[in-house]
């Protein structure tokens, strides 16, 4: 029997003009652990929630095709006559916790249920302790880490006993630990025999699965072993998916055992002999330098900075530093080590409890934000946040608006942001409707409108596919080699290491490493204390005495 | 009036109640404790949400004004004024849905003189509602005179919906149309109100509001200033009409319309 | 709640029925009388429960609120009011020693409900006060919705300080421009609030479907309180003391106008 059949499922949503679900056809066996992945709008999520009949009582469409679960056909179910079969997690945490405290979070299930308080305490004690949340039972949700909060939804859903889990994207608004943390929860169920149907993009964290799914336009296109689909690196970039590095790096050569692992490529290269080539290394830490004695002159300085939220909590910790004209600065460290802190007092959102911040020469003491937004842009984590306007055009020309830019220039500024950001044509739209990369552009493009030097971006690739998440980068790029200066904030290392020239590293509030890229990365360790896990590529390159930092610098270098 | 009662078993519905109470609250509670205190009264511009949330989401909005502004009073302001408080945000954010849908066929995005001229006169009708059963609640219970509150309330409130409303509703209504959450989507077909003594109900609800400020006033004024209540005093042998008594029919005016819109 | 203080006490251990009947009996109380003096000892008694709810440290934040609250009603109701004794006169203004001390009494009496409110606030969260309604015959999707909204202030809070953040960082000046422009100035806010608040709808209405909310119309309840000799007690006091009082009240004492 298996636990998941499905056959020429076909949806459209309500008032949709395509088909959200085109014919699927899928199988997964008891026990077994399935990853589904696919670019943003590829149907995954669709398909999540025809599972527990959420489509079509909860989303209304036009619907075809049948489900098993476990045998049983679940055309006349309605989801709570599912609860027991099949549970699913969202990616969205925050929004699924509602409760006071661990305890009752996860009771609240068993509790729909009907079933007696002895049961439900035992349940509890089960479900937390799969998820490692024990001793954790009297703790308000609010107080947890995002990798905490989602353990937490997942053990509340635990609760209910369900035999399949499906986990829609449980890790995309997850610091790299909190990722970590629900890639071992999800191979924990597998191991205590639950059936597992997790959705994810991150290629690395799906080794351990029994079977890789990749969907499009709302089809199956292929399903094979991870060893296999995951070397095939032009598949997984059709579909939005980042393949792994060392896949990538092994793409066009013969080798024929094609290692995933840091490890196993070591051993192929002994055998080959392989080497990296220190001529070529010498010419790209030349490069490196060069670019260093190009920057203009200071923009940005920081001294003796201390930041204390009220409630005496010490954010920033004596920092030093600054920024010159032309640089592309990333931010790491974990949450809570003070990033978003430090960004705020450079458009004077924030102002010093000690020392100070200079923006082009002037102390940003008595500046008011508006002023200073005249230099300093700053595009918030989430579009969401600050889009309100009717159209892409009224949206964009908001800030010019504010900062009392001249009627006749504010068209133009518009005008070359939206073509800045390749939004153009776009002006009439409305801006709620777009998919979240071009919400993100309209942010951006809303920024740079008011035309400032420095632009600053909060977490500008969260949340986005792989495929956005390269656009979004290289138009920083372009916009860096244009003379902006960038700034950004960031927890993807991938980001940092193809894109910034110099990182700075926080931890609780003190810098610890300020460097270029290059120079950061080798230091492994010192980043491993602050819970930052370098890229594949670059862990290889550091095994090696050198520090590559992309794909295509370790194939430059390579001396085969 | 069925549907405030069939609404709770939509989840989406019960989640928007708490939505809306949540945000209604979040950004009520920096203003809370001040409109007590006249003279420094600070604009609120929260209040324009149970308008519109009535608008769009029907029923919840009546039970999440109701439930956010106690929420406010949770912040430390909790005392038995909060019951009329609940009762007066109940109906600001009741009558909004109730009386759109007596008096105009359309969709309440608000475009054009004849639209703007309706929905003006449905927030004046929902805030001095809200005003005179709040006003009259505190005096009642002796916390502030009528006069003080119930005016701010309903200056404020008919200020910051009148203003914000339209802004807001043009952007709002059709997205939230097209997500499927007004709430004539979410509930089915037979809870949709339809009454026959709408209209009375309207007259009724009417008079009661409007006619309640002009009352409470004169008698406040009036009544208060003339020394009427110093017949009041202990050794005094007729007790006064005062607001607390004087009001009564006016209250029952609104309850009643209320029921029947 | 927000101000809910994890302490052990006699009144943070009552069944939360005990304790919204206790807290609407005080109000009550607090109703009876309108002269000052007999307020004022009514006052000390729930100033005395808040010691025994370990709420003073609450108490802290709302002082100043509770002085300014009776200073404006006790100067209200002077202006309001007209007794035969007159004190002061100016013109239209004019205060009678009457008015005077019912507007006294008229202020302890807000500050007796809202440090009443306080001690509630304190010793009781927000899942057993949602259970008490229950327990008072409240349907179970309604308190639900009320723990919910609960629960929900924070984030929204949080929300909406990162939204004015980010439109400031636009060059959004809330502060300046006449009274007009100023009110709509909060179109920028609230439409990224709204719009952001009604897009989590769904997903916490699937999320709740997906964990059986709605599913049977009775439920059990993980967390349990039993009514216990306290709790009849502290209702029987309340009562009584609340007896004696419309008897001391229905024979003269503790009056100043004949109004509630």
């Amino acid at each position: 029997m298996k636990a998941i059949e499905v056959n020429a499922l076909t949806f459209t949503y309500k008032d949709g003009t395509t088909k959200a679900l085109d014919g699927i056809k899928f199988a997964q066996e008891q026990g077994e652990m399935v990853v589904l992945m696919g670019h943003t709008g590829a149907g995954k999520s669709t398909f999540s929630r025809c599972l527990n009949r959420l489509i079509p009582h909860f989303h209304k469409g036009n619907y075809s095709g049948e489900i098993r679960i476990l045998g049983n056909s679940i055309r006349d179910k309605r989801v709570h006559d599912l609860v027991g079969e099949i549970g699913l997690v969202f990616q969205d945490f925050e929004s699924q916790l509602f409760s006071t405290n661990v305890e009752l979070e996860v009771a609240f299930g068993p509790e729909n249920l009907c079933l007696p308080r002895g049961e439900i305490r035992e349940r509890i004690n089960e479900a937390l302790q799969l998820v490692r949340l024990k001793g954790f039972e009297r703790r308000e949700p609010a107080s947890l880490s995002g990798g905490e909060k989602q353990r937490l939804a997942i053990a509340s859903i635990l609760a209910i006993k369900p035999k399949i889990v499906v986990m829609d994207e449980p890790t995309t608004d997850l610091d790299p630990q909190g990722k970590l943390e629900i890639f071992s929860v999800a191979r924990l169920l597998k191991s205590e025999g639950y059936t597992v149907l997790f959705i994810e993009h991150e290629a690395e964290a799906v080794l351990e699965a029994d079977k890789i799914v990749i969907m499009d336009g709302g089809r199956v296109v292929t399903e094979g072993k991870p060893h296999e689909i995951l070397r095939d690196v032009e598949l997984l970039e059709n579909h939005g998916i980042r393949p792994p590095q060392i896949a990538k790096l092994f793409q066009e050569t013969n080798e024929p055992s094609l290692p995933l692992t840091v490890e196993e490529t070591l051993k192929v290269f002994q055998k080959r002999e392989w080497k990296i080539s220190d001529e070529k290394y010498t010419a790209l830490l030349k490069k490196d330098d060069e670019l260093n004695t190009d920057y203009g002159k200071k923009i940005i300085e920081v001294k003796d900075l201390e930041y204390i939220y009220p409630g005496n909590i010490k954010a920033i910790d004596n920092i030093n530093m600054e920024i010159r004209e032309g640089e592309f600065l990333a931010i790491i460290g974990q949450n809570g080590s003070g990033k978003t802190t430090l960004v705020k007092h450079f458009n004077g959102l924030l102002k010093p409890s000690k020392g100070e911040v200079r923006v082009a020469g002037e102390d940003t003491k008595g500046k008011r934000v508006a002023e200073l937004g005249k230099i300093v842009g700053y595009v918030f984590q989430n579009p969401d946040h600050q889009i309100f306007a009717d159209t892409v055009e009224e949206e964009v020309a908001f800030g010019p608006n504010n900062l009392g830019i001249p009627r006749e220039k504010i068209s133009l500024f518009v005008e070359e942001a939206l073509k800045e950001v390749r939004l153009e044509g776009y002006e009439k739209c409305d801006p709620f409707s777009l998919i979240k990369g071009e919400r993100q552009r309209v942010a951006i493009a809303s920024i740079l409108a008011a035309r400032p030097h420095v632009l600053i971006l909060d977490e500008p690739t969260t949340g986005l596919d792989y495929r956005e998440q390269k656009s979004i980068m290289e138009l920083l790029e372009s916009l860096n080699r244009k003379g902006h200066t960038i700034i950004i904030i960031t927890h993807s290392l991938w980001v940092v290491a193809e894109y910034a020239n110099r990182v700075l590293v926080l931890h609780k509030g003190k810098i610890i490493l300020d460097d270029q890229t290059r120079k950061v990365f080798s230091q492994e360790e010192k980043l491993a204390n602050s819970f930052l896990r370098l890229p594949e590529i670059i862990r290889l390159s550091n095994r090696m005495g050198r520090t590559l930092l992309s794909v295509d610098e370790f194939k430059y270098c390579l001396k085969r | 009036m069925k549907e405030l009662f069939t609404m709770w078993k939509h989840t989406r519905m019960v989640v928007l109640t708490a939505v809306i109470a949540s945000v209604y609250a979040a950004v009520l509670i920096p203003f809370k404790p001040i409109p007590i205190i006249p003279g420094f009264t600070e604009i609120r511009p929260a209040n324009v949400l149970p308008i519109i949330c009535s608008l769009m989401f029907g029923p919840a909005a009546a039970w999440g004004s109701a439930f956010g502004n106690l929420i406010g009073d949770f912040f430390g302001t909790l005392g038995l004024g909060s019951i009329f408080g609940f009762l007066g945000n109940f109906l600001y954010g009741f009558i909004p849905y109730k009386v759109w849908r007596i008096i105009s066929k359309e969709e309440p995005t608000i475009k054009g003189s004849k639209k703007l001229l309706k929905y003006i006169f449905l927030v004046f009708l929902a805030s001095s509602v809200c005003g005179v059963v709040i006003g009259w609640g505190v005096d009642l219970l002796g916390l502030v005179p009528f006069s003080a509150l119930a005016n701010i309330i309903t200056i404020n409130n008919f200020l910051v919906a009148s203003i914000l409303g339209p802004f807001l509703l043009i952007i709002l209504y059709p997205r939230i149309k097209r997500w499927g959450l007004l709430y004539s989507d979410i509930l089915e077909e037979r809870e949709l109100p339809r009454k026959n003594l709408r209209g009375l109900g309207l007259i009724l609800i009417s008079i009661g509001g409007l006619g309640g400020i002009v009352l409470g006033n004169l008698i406040s004024l009036g009544i208060y200033h003339s020394g009427f209540l110093g017949a009041g005093f202990i050794t005094g042998t007729t007790g006064s009409l005062g607001i607390a008594l004087g009001m009564v029919p006016v209250i029952f005016l609104i309850l009643i319309g209320s029921m029947l819109l | 709640m927000f101000i809910y203080l994890d302490k052990e006490s006699l009144l943070h251990r009552l069944h939360p029925v005990t304790k919204i009947v206790g807290l609407l009996l005080l109000f009550i109380w607090a109703m009876v009388f309108n002269h000052p003096l007999y307020l004022s000892i009514i006052f000390v008694i729930v100033l005395f429960l808040s010691i025994l709810a370990k709420s003073l440290s609450n108490l802290k934040k709302f002082w100043i609120l509770l002085i300014i609250l009776a200073f404006f009603s006790t100067l209200l109701w002077s202006l309001f009011l007209r007794g035969p004794t007159r004190i002061f006169k100016l013109g239209f203004i004019q205060i009678s020693k009457e008015s005077l001390l019912y507007g006294l009494a008229m202020g302890i009496r807000i500050d007796t409900m809202i440090l009443s409110g306080i001690i509630f606030l304190s010793s009781t969260r927000t899942e057993d006060f949602t259970l008490g309604l229950s327990s008072l015959g409240l349907p179970f999707p309604v308190s639900f919705a009320l723990s919910l909204s609960f629960r929900l202030v924070p984030t929204f809070q949080a929300t909406t300080s990162t939204i004015i953040q980010a439109q400031k960082s636009r060059g959004l000046d809330l502060e300046s421009g006449h009274l007009l422009k100023r009110i709509k100035k909060h179109i920028p806010l609230f439409i990224p609030i709204l719009i952001h608040a009604i897009r989590n709808t769904d997903l916490l209405a699937m999320a709740l479907e997906s964990k059986g909310f709605g599913f049977k119309k009775r439920r059990t309840y993980y967390l349990h309180f039993r009514y216990k000799w306290q709790d009849w007690l502290s209702i029987a006091i309340l009562a009584g003391l609340i007896g004696l009082s419309f008897y001391l009240r229905l024979n003269g004492y503790g009056v100043i106008f004949r109004r509630i």
